[in-house]
């Protein structure tokens, strides 16, 4: 992965990842929710380029339609009315505005999560987390990781109990039950007893204990000092924004809120900046490592 | 060095722009009314620039009254003597004005006074006493009076509306034509009507029942349920008040959980079992009104002041056409869809009733969590939905706002049962 953003600090992108999803959830301001969904759209394109974009046309683009519909058959306040719907009521522009944004909304946050979870591995969770809270840290970790292991050793246990002829894919209705349970009760053994040996090793070499180091690759660099610089910069700006009502909308009863005033366009080129921090570092990376390239 | 230019440019334009934002409508809270009653221009011209909601309130003979002014409706700005002296009497209330100019804008005066009113509208008269025009009575402990006004000189007085000035123009002309026993041939019946229903509707309720029994047993094969024959209305407009009318006897609930219809009121009419007939066309009078919440700004949702009326009225009493079999929740609907006013209901099987959620972008729990929609016809909050309500000729629906679960427009009988 050529991502450079993945190998700053782990604080760095966990506060880069909370504060981006926590200015979504709040903001309901178009032009910020447009920001950050085509931000949210560039990094994940960026990070795996086909499967993102499969993705969007195979779920993400349903998703967000369903939202637009489902809002206004659902919802019928504003004061500009199109039309009636069968049941009486009025279908209004405002309503059809607001569904619009919350599948903006609900779009962003899915892309910036599908992000989160290529950058944020769980050894850089673990590293944050670890000192401060050992135990929910431990079981967090462990519990993400228990789906994957558990699909894999099922695919291993299947294949064994296959080559002893005792397979769920043949044989009557009664003997494939049969076979099934035997493999259900194969796996939740192991995994319990999987949990147990993980437990006993993770205290066998004393972790959580007072004064024990771990070993980590992660420095914080001058870079990451900057990085960390600007997301508070801007963490804090569009904080007071937010208080100044600098960035007020509502969509009902009547679309109302502040677009063009100058105030909220700094608001609008603070924030392209915050969401494309990820992207902008990239292709300063791409750009340097291009040049050194070239000069070889 | 980038950065520091770029966060000291942001900074600045922070700080330069903080107070340039766009004004919208906003309650800005009371204001005391001075000693002398003047408020300065320049008060005035703050309200209209920051395009805010602001109450005056002061006391005169200890009743308290309060102006609501919209500062969208201020055009020119000028010193205001805002001071009413009231002298509060048994069943009137006496106004003089301190202002020797009109304000230049409508606003809305609410006088709360300091004992209850049992009527339903109040009329406002001037010195040489012509009824200048109506006021709502609202409140739920005192009764507070609220009108809206250009005309702020010289003295009024405030009555309670027992002629019922608007229904009886309606009827009188109507009425003649039509009716035969329950006539109200003069302003005062109508209302005694509902005072005293013991002897004439119940005459009214003998007939009626023994009428609906005897048709729907030959008819249907069924015990009177609320089903109500059409057929020999049709024919004729003189039997025009076919709807069983509830003689006390109910005890229990019936099936859609209305608790026993008082005695003299209309029971309900299931809308599946409503005929409509179109070529009977009827009339009543049907308004649609909120001025609690001028009693209430404070509690009011803030993005809600854009859709509020200054005076409270969202649709004046109008003589309405409908037609013969239609709920109270059928002329609602067709009354919004006309006037493009927003109204938005959901059918709510429990209660057999479409429940009326919003009208005009005004909903439930916008002002308070007790606030809602409720509808009374003819002076009475019916217990029942307004789906089931069928209207009759010459009725007066009026839709009002609470935000005290019906205490505030007289009709908290309504929703608790009358406990």
């Amino acid at each position: 992965m050529r991502d450079t953003f993945s190998r700053c600090h782990p604080i760095i992108n966990f506060l880069f990842f909370g504060l981006v999803i926590a200015y979504l959830m709040f903001i309901m301001h178009p032009v910020m929710l447009i920001i950050s969904f085509l931000s949210a759209l560039s990094y994940a394109v960026y990070l795996d380029g086909r499967k993102t974009l499969i993705f969007c046309l195979k779920f993400l683009l349903p998703t967000m339609c369903t939202a637009i519909i489902v809002n206004p058959a659902f919802s019928h306040e504003g004061i500009t009315i199109l039309c009636y719907l069968p049941s009486g009521n009025p279908l209004t522009l405002e309503s059809i505005l607001y569904g619009i944004s919350a599948s903006l909304m609900l779009g962003a946050s899915l892309l910036w999560f599908r992000c989160y979870t290529i950058i944020m591995t769980s050894d850089k969770f673990v590293y944050i987390f670890g000192k401060i809270i050992p135990a929910v840290s431990l079981i967090l970790s462990m519990t993400l990781r228990f789906i994957p292991k558990f699909k894999a050793q099922f695919e291993i246990v299947r294949d064994a109990q296959y080559c002893i002829g005792k397979d769920i894919s043949d044989g009557s209705i009664f003997s494939r039950l049969k076979n099934a349970v035997r493999i259900f009760s194969i796996m939740i053994t192991w995994s319990l007893e999987n949990a147990i040996e993980t437990a006993d090793s993770m205290k066998s070499r004393g972790y959580g204990l007072k004064g024990r180091t771990a070993f980590s690759i992660y420095r914080f660099d001058s870079r990451d000092k900057k990085i960390l610089c600007c997301l508070i910069f801007c963490g804090i700006y569009l904080t007071c924004g937010i208080l100044a009502k600098g960035l007020k909308w509502h969509y009902y009863p009547s679309v109302r809120g502040v677009l063009s005033e100058p105030f909220t366009i700094s608001f609008y080129i603070v924030y392209i900046l915050f969401c494309n921090i990820p992207v902008f570092l990239n292709r300063k990376e791409d750009k340097i490592w291009r040049s050194l390239k070239s000069e070889i | 060095m980038k950065y520091k230019i770029f966060s000291l440019f942001l900074t600045v334009s922070l700080i330069l722009c903080g107070c340039n934002l766009k004004k919208e409508k906003e309650y800005q809270g009371n204001i005391n009314i001075p000693e002398n009653g003047i408020v300065e221009k320049s008060v005035f011209s703050q309200i209209k620039e920051d395009n805010a909601v602001v109450t005056f309130s002061g006391e005169s003979n200890g009743c308290q009254y309060e102006w609501t002014i919209f500062g969208n409706d201020i055009e020119n700005p000028k010193d205001i003597n805002l001071a009413v002296e009231i002298i509060e009497e048994p069943e009137q209330v006496l106004l003089d004005f301190k202002s020797d100019d009109y304000f230049g804008f409508s606003s809305v005066l609410s006088i709360h006074i300091n004992s209850v009113w049992d009527c339903q509208n109040a009329v406002v008269y001037d010195s040489k006493n012509n009824a200048v025009c109506g006021a709502s009575v609202t409140g739920s402990e005192n009764t507070i009076l609220n009108y809206t006004t250009l005309q702020t000189t010289g003295t009024f007085c405030i009555m309670p509306d027992t002629t019922d000035d608007i229904k009886s123009s309606v009827i009188s002309t109507e009425e003649k034509e039509i009716t035969t026993e329950s006539t109200v041939s003069e302003p005062y019946t109508n209302q005694e009507n509902y005072l005293t229903p013991a002897g004439k509707v119940s005459d009214n309720t003998v007939s009626e029942k023994n009428n609906s029994i005897s048709e729907s047993s030959e008819n249907y094969g069924l015990i009177a349920d609320n089903i109500i024959s059409d057929e020999n209305n049709n024919s004729e407009l003189s039997d025009y008040d076919d709807r069983i009318i509830s003689d006390g006897s109910q005890t229990e609930q019936d099936k859609y959980l209305t608790d026993p219809v008082p005695e003299g009121k209309p029971m309900p009419v299931e809308p599946e079992n409503a005929e409509i007939h179109e070529q009977t066309q009827y009339t009543c009078t049907f308004s649609v009104e909120c001025s609690t919440i001028l009693n209430n700004l404070d509690e009011l949702n803030p993005e809600k002041f854009d859709v509020l009326p200054a005076d409270g009225i969202i649709f004046p009493a109008t003589e309405v056409v409908f037609y013969d079999g239609e709920s109270v929740y059928d002329v609602l609907q067709r009354i919004c869809k006309e006037n493009n006013i927003h109204m938005e209901a959901s059918w709510t099987p429990m209660y057999n009733s479409a429940y009326v959620e919003g009208i005009h972008n005004l909903y439930e729990f916008d002002c308070g969590n007790l606030s809602g929609w409720m509808y009374r016809v003819d002076g009475w909050y019916p217990n029942y939905g307004c789906s089931r309500y069928q209207l009759k000729d010459g009725e007066t629906v009026e839709w009002r706002y609470t935000c005290d679960l019906g205490n505030d427009v007289g009709g908290g009988y309504a929703v608790t049962g009358g406990e």
